[in-house]
């Protein structure tokens, strides 16, 4: 057990705790087991790799059979009953199991066994919150398996909510809570520093056509020079970001910018407040781009900077839209934002003059919470969607199928959505609403020489 | 007209015929893929139609164009796939996470798929990949999802590649799989008994071809697996993005979106792929096959306006060329000139007369004085026919003429400012065609704008056109049969522009005539003298259009804006005059070349089911073409139409809400009619059967969707429709 332990803090630093634990309860597979475990944190925080590690580690070095699966993937309890079985069994060709009864009849089967010779089984289920969507004799019987099964066996589940969430009517047994914090900044940063030499070895390799870039690489790429800039991208993503393998990746990502200056002589390696400065830039706009994992085509790194900023102006102005799609969209946004009780007033020329009242003038004074672009769409029907349609387009268009069929693509596109009865739009009672936003539909209209704010009570 | 065919019917019906074409399994097309190849295709009408000549030249035009458009998407394509194929082909697992392709393919999905076949064929016939083209609607559910995902790759054979040995392997597979049987499972077991081998990761293409319609909560699952997996099966994901990328980070959160490597890639947009089409194949002037202006702009106007859909557009244009042939064999003439010349000999009487009932032929005929010659070509079918070949002749003449003259144009007045003509080949094609150009406002403000240029500016401008007219002569042109002549015709044309604009080179900028500029001091009546504001604004408006008038009249001051003036008075008559020339005013028999019945496109490829219903509901006898329901006005109401119709026309009369109990009372007076004497007696009581009748025309209203029953109030009916 110590040396599974020893193994595993080598590979996970700053989680010795946990692997004491870990190791106190299921080191020893002549001990006996814990029924369940559950095990809890954020992601990045190791949960899955110290898991599964520590599953190989009890495979190899004791006579214990593990499974590791992820909840995801079973979508029917057969296939998670099958998956868990095969893993176990380890090669004895495919075993049926159609419900849990058959599973933990096959279980007992090997407890029976004399020939099973392995003391232990370990199960280790990912995203255990799935579980609870699952048939209901699923999760109860995981927690009680040992119970069940007369085996030592123990189930380790894996989720980033806390076990209260797993609590209904019927109750579950009792099982070990075990929570994995997040890394704090200095823990952060031991981590990421931690592959100094990995990370040596490859930018070695890099460089190794460049002879005079890899000389001045060798002397400068310090463990100091490396904490230094773990410590200024620290300062910036630590806020933004505690998930470790995020961090890492994007760490990576930005090491060979903040080498670039230092490699071509033009900055000193101990100059740290120009390093920063040049840095800076570069790492803020990495801090835009973070989860997204857009990567960059190496021949088309100066074509695809636009990529970077989406702003909404750039994406209306790039979306191809054809002509009466656009002003299907802006009509689409115009019935979404209005009352429809506003219709005639701003769509009909002659619609004759409007009292002004105390009341409605009080009602009408707008603040910014009851601005209706502020409130969000409202639902509308496709018969007034088409009115407002052939309100604001000056010419003359027949109501046709290519017409009609625009609708359905922009609700494809996710630009128009079903609000209620998408089953029965033949009765005219479907009810749809604009996802778009207020400075989309500018663009759009600017695009088709249509002023949307005109036709917008809001702006009235 | 040739034997009725069973399949032609006055009537607008529409045949079923079961050709197989039905089952969409992947086998079946594969198979008819190679027998397309062999044996000529679509069958479906009899040799009667297939034997004519029109539909020979019809198959054999068609043919040649539709592999040029292949060819043109092929090579448009090809640069994106070139990326994206190597883009999966250098994916290895290096970190555990699923390399992503996102294509960005433009709003328009369906015709994205021929796309990713592309792709398939590509990645297939590199043999590094087996591939699997996942549609949403396979994927409502996450087991769904998975089951075809798999059944996909492992059913996917990638064509004959396979040897002899495998191919069993794989029968055998395919026997013992069953889609419950497809899980995650399975395919690692697959996998590692096909491809473990094999050095060179063999990896597995997942194809989204439609990533918006995806549920979110679907694709999150689907993506969290492919990962977990990403460390043992070699998967590469490849995502079809409509509108952009954002969608993507907009529809995957973090913990998903952490999971990918994402790469975007850009296909070239529908509008531009639809320029190509036009500029390389339509407005080819290798077809004898030509849309008219207005056809054209229908076609585009689809396009642009509706649906961004490049397959529509082509087969709208496929209609046009059948609808064009169609009319019948004399149309067989409209192929290349030596073809054409082969079937005149052909031609039976009804076909001659058909081209004497031509629009063209006729101002043709009142141009020959010879009273005698009219007679014979009237008459006499064997005289025409030794016509016709001169005036097929002029004809393609007149055709390659215009399209060169049209390169000429379009290169001078593309980058106008304003662009009074439109800049690109398409637009100025469609207004040659539809007007005579040069007496349009947009052409004399072009032409304005043009004698305002620089001396450079002018000069670079209209060399540019006299060598891009140049190569189209020697590249586009000359190989066709009457490239010759046709060059011959616009050589010295050119030539004359050439020698005048050396001479506006040389032209300087001394005014040479001096004379005129004295008088313009003349009026110099003094405004001082006025009495009253108004008398002074008329003499200040008088000043302004004598000032106006003497610009007009005056000659250009210099000598090299006369030398301007001259070329672009050159250009203007010798090809604007000469070559562009209106659809009206184009040589006789034109028309045989030409398709401009545009009305009939419109009503058979734009479908307009409101109004179609409409019609049928309001006016039975439009379709039913009987005796009984003729209306002499479209609002009359006769007691012998439909009960359907009736109910439809009185409940036009009314507004939102209906009442059922007048309604009745007004269905039965109009199907009682003009027997007014009993009405008194029958008031209370309803005739059983016009109630029943009634009511089933208010049930057929209610499933045609014009009607609703109103739950708020009571024996009413609501109308759906404005």
């Amino acid at each position: 057990m110590t040396e599974i332990c020893a193994a595993m803090e080598a590979l996970f630093p700053c989680r010795e705790a946990t692997i004491e634990t870990l190791g106190d309860l299921i080191g020893d597979c002549e001990d006996v087991y814990p029924s369940a475990i559950y095990l809890f944190g954020h992601s990045g925080t190791g949960k899955t790799s110290i898991t599964r590690e520590f599953l190989r580690e009890c495979g190899r070095r004791q006579k214990v059979r593990t499974a590791h699966l992820n909840a995801i993937e079973c979508y029917t309890t057969k296939i998670m009953l099958e998956n868990l079985l095969d893993s176990l069994a380890s090669g004895q060709g495919p075993i049926k199991a159609d419900n849990m009864l058959d599973f933990v009849e096959q279980l007992r089967r090997w407890h029976d066994d004399p020939e099973g010779l392995s003391e232990g089984f370990l199960i280790a289920v990912d995203n255990a919150e799935r579980l609870r969507d699952m048939d209901a004799n699923v999760l109860p019987v995981l927690l009680r398996l040992q119970q069940l099964t007369k085996l030592n066996l123990c189930v380790i589940l894996m989720s980033q909510l806390p076990f209260e969430k797993f609590y209904n009517k019927t109750g579950l047994s009792d099982v070990i809570i075990l929570h994995l914090a997040q890394y704090n900044k200095g823990e952060t940063q031991r981590i990421l520093a931690s592959d100094f030499s990995q990370m040596r070895g490859n930018l070695i390799k890099k460089y190794a056509k460049e002879h005079d870039r890899l000389e001045i690489f060798k002397e400068v790429m310090t463990e100091d020079f490396y904490n230094n800039y773990m410590n200024i991208f620290l300062s910036v993503f630590y806020k933004a970001c505690r998930d470790l393998p995020e961090l890492q990746l994007t760490a990576r990502k930005c090491f060979s910018i903040y080498l670039e200056p230092v490699l071509d002589g033009s900055v000193e390696a101990t100059d740290i407040s120009r390093l920063w400065r040049h840095i800076a830039g570069p790492l803020r706009s990495a801090l835009t781009q973070i989860y997204m994992r857009i990567e960059k085509p190496l021949d088309e790194a100066e074509g695809s900077t636009n990529l970077e900023d989406q702003s909404v102006r750039k994406m209306a102005q790039s979306l191809e839209l054809p002509y009466y799609a656009k002003y299907l969209l802006i009509a689409a946004f115009l019935a979404s934002h209005n009352a429809a009780n506003q219709d005639k007033r701003l769509f009909v020329k002659h619609h004759g003059k409007q009292r002004k009242r105390m009341q409605t003038v009080n009602a009408r004074a707008k603040t910014t919470e009851k601005m209706s672009t502020f409130v969000g769409p409202k639902s509308f029907s496709i018969d007034r969607l088409l009115a407002i349609f052939y309100a604001i387009l000056e010419e003359k268009v027949g109501l046709t199928c290519n017409l009609l069929s625009q609708i359905s693509t922009l609700v494809h596109l996710k630009l128009l959505s079903f609000v209620s009865g998408e089953q029965n739009i033949m009765d005219g009672s479907a009810r749809l609403e604009c996802t778009v936003g207020l400075e989309f539909v500018l663009q759009i209209g600017k695009v088709v020489g249509f002023n949307v704010r005109q036709y917008l009570c809001d702006f009235m | 007209m040739p034997a009725m065919d069973p399949t032609i019917s006055v009537s607008k019906g529409c045949f079923v015929y079961k050709n197989g074409a039905t089952r969409a399994g992947k086998k079946a097309s594969s198979k008819r893929k190679h027998s397309v190849g062999s044996s000529s295709p679509s069958n479906l009408l009899g040799t009667e139609i297939t034997g004519q000549p029109f539909y020979e030249t019809y198959n054999q035009t068609w043919r040649q164009i539709s592999s040029h458009i292949t060819d043109l998407q092929q090579r448009s394509y090809a640069r994106t796939l070139d990326q994206l194929v190597e883009f999966v082909v250098s994916q290895d697992a290096t970190d555990d996470l699923l390399p992503t392709a996102a294509l960005l393919t433009g709003i328009n999905q369906p015709d994205h798929l021929s796309q990713f076949d592309a792709l398939t064929r590509r990645l297939h016939d590199q043999r590094s990949a087996q591939v699997c083209v996942l549609q949403s609607r396979d994927c409502s559910t996450l087991k769904a999802a998975v089951e075809s995902m798999v059944f996909g790759l492992v059913e996917d054979d990638g064509g004959e590649e396979l040897g002899e040995e495998e191919e069993d392997v794989a029968e055998r597979d395919r026997k013992r799989l069953r889609r419950s049987q497809c899980t995650m499972k399975q395919l690692k077991s697959w996998y590692m008994n096909n491809f473990s081998s094999e050095r060179k990761p063999y990896h597995l293409v997942v194809i989204l071809p439609d990533f918006e319609c995806f549920s979110a909560g679907v694709l999150q699952d689907l993506i969290l697996i492919l990962c977990a997996h990403c460390d043992e099966l070699p998967f590469v994901l490849v995502l079809g993005v409509a509108t952009a990328v954002s969608a993507v980070h907009g529809t995957l959160p973090y913990h998903v979106s952490s999971k990918i490597r994402l790469r975007v890639f850009q296909t070239q947009a529908a509008p531009v792929g639809l320029n190509e089409v036009l500029e390389k194949v339509l407005l080819s002037p290798k077809y004898a096959f030509h849309l008219s202006g207005k056809a054209f702009k229908f076609l585009t106007h689809i396009f642009l306006y509706y649906d961004f859909s490049v397959h529509g557009f082509i087969q709208g244009f496929k209609y046009c060329l059948m609808e064009h042939f169609f009319a019948g064999n004399a149309f067989a003439l409209c192929s290349e000139y030596s073809r054409a010349l082969s079937r005149i000999q052909q031609l039976t009487h009804t076909d001659m007369e058909s081209i004497r009932r031509l629009p063209s032929f006729r101002p043709y005929v009142e141009g020959i004085n010879d009273c005698k010659r009219v007679i014979a070509i009237l008459t006499d079918d064997e005289y025409l026919k030794k016509k016709l070949p001169q005036l097929l002749r002029d004809c393609h003449i007149h055709f390659l003429l215009f399209r060169s003259a049209l390169e000429f144009l379009t290169e001078l007045v593309c980058d106008l400012p304003r662009c009074p003509l439109g800049k690109l080949r398409r637009e100025l094609y469609v207004h040659c065609l539809n007007r005579p150009l040069a007496s349009t406002s947009e052409f004399k403000e072009c032409w304005q704008m043009l004698s305002f240029l620089s001396r450079d500016e002018f000069v670079g401008k209209v060399k540019r056109s006299l060598e891009k007219v140049e190569s189209f002569l020697t590249e586009e042109i000359a190989p066709l049969e009457l490239g010759e002549s046709c060059a011959a015709v616009l050589r010295p044309q050119l030539v004359e522009i050439r020698r005048a604009l050396d001479e506006v080179i040389e032209a300087s900028m001394t005014p040479v005539t001096a004379s005129i500029s004295e008088d313009t001091r003349l009026p110099s009546t003094d405004i001082s003298q006025v009495a009253s504001r108004q008398e002074l604004k008329a003499q200040l408006l008088q000043r302004s259009k004598e000032d106006k008038h003497r610009q007009d009249q005056r000659q250009p001051t210099s000598e090299f804006a006369r030398a301007l003036q001259k070329t672009l008075r050159l250009i203007e008559t010798n090809l604007v005059l000469d070559n562009l020339r209106c659809l009206q005013d184009a040589p006789p028999l034109h028309e045989l070349f030409v398709f401009n019945d545009i009305a009939t496109v419109r009503r058979n490829i734009i479908g307009a089911p409101r109004a179609a219903l409409h019609t049928a509901l309001n006016n039975p006898h439009f379709y039913l073409q009987c005796k009984c329901c003729e209306l002499r006005e479209q609002s009359l109401l006769v007691s012998t139409l439909p009960d359907l119709s009736v109910a439809y026309k009185l409940h036009l009369e009314c507004g939102r809400m209906i009442n059922l109990f007048d309604w009745l009372q007004a269905f039965r007076s109009v199907l009682n009619g003009g027997d007014d004497e009993n009405e008194e007696s029958n008031q209370e009581q309803i005739d059983p059967q016009i109630q029943a009748r009634f009511t089933r025309a208010v049930a057929e209203l209610q499933f045609l969707g014009y009607i609703k029953m109103s739950k708020r109030k009571t024996d009413h009916a609501t109308r759906l429709t404005w």
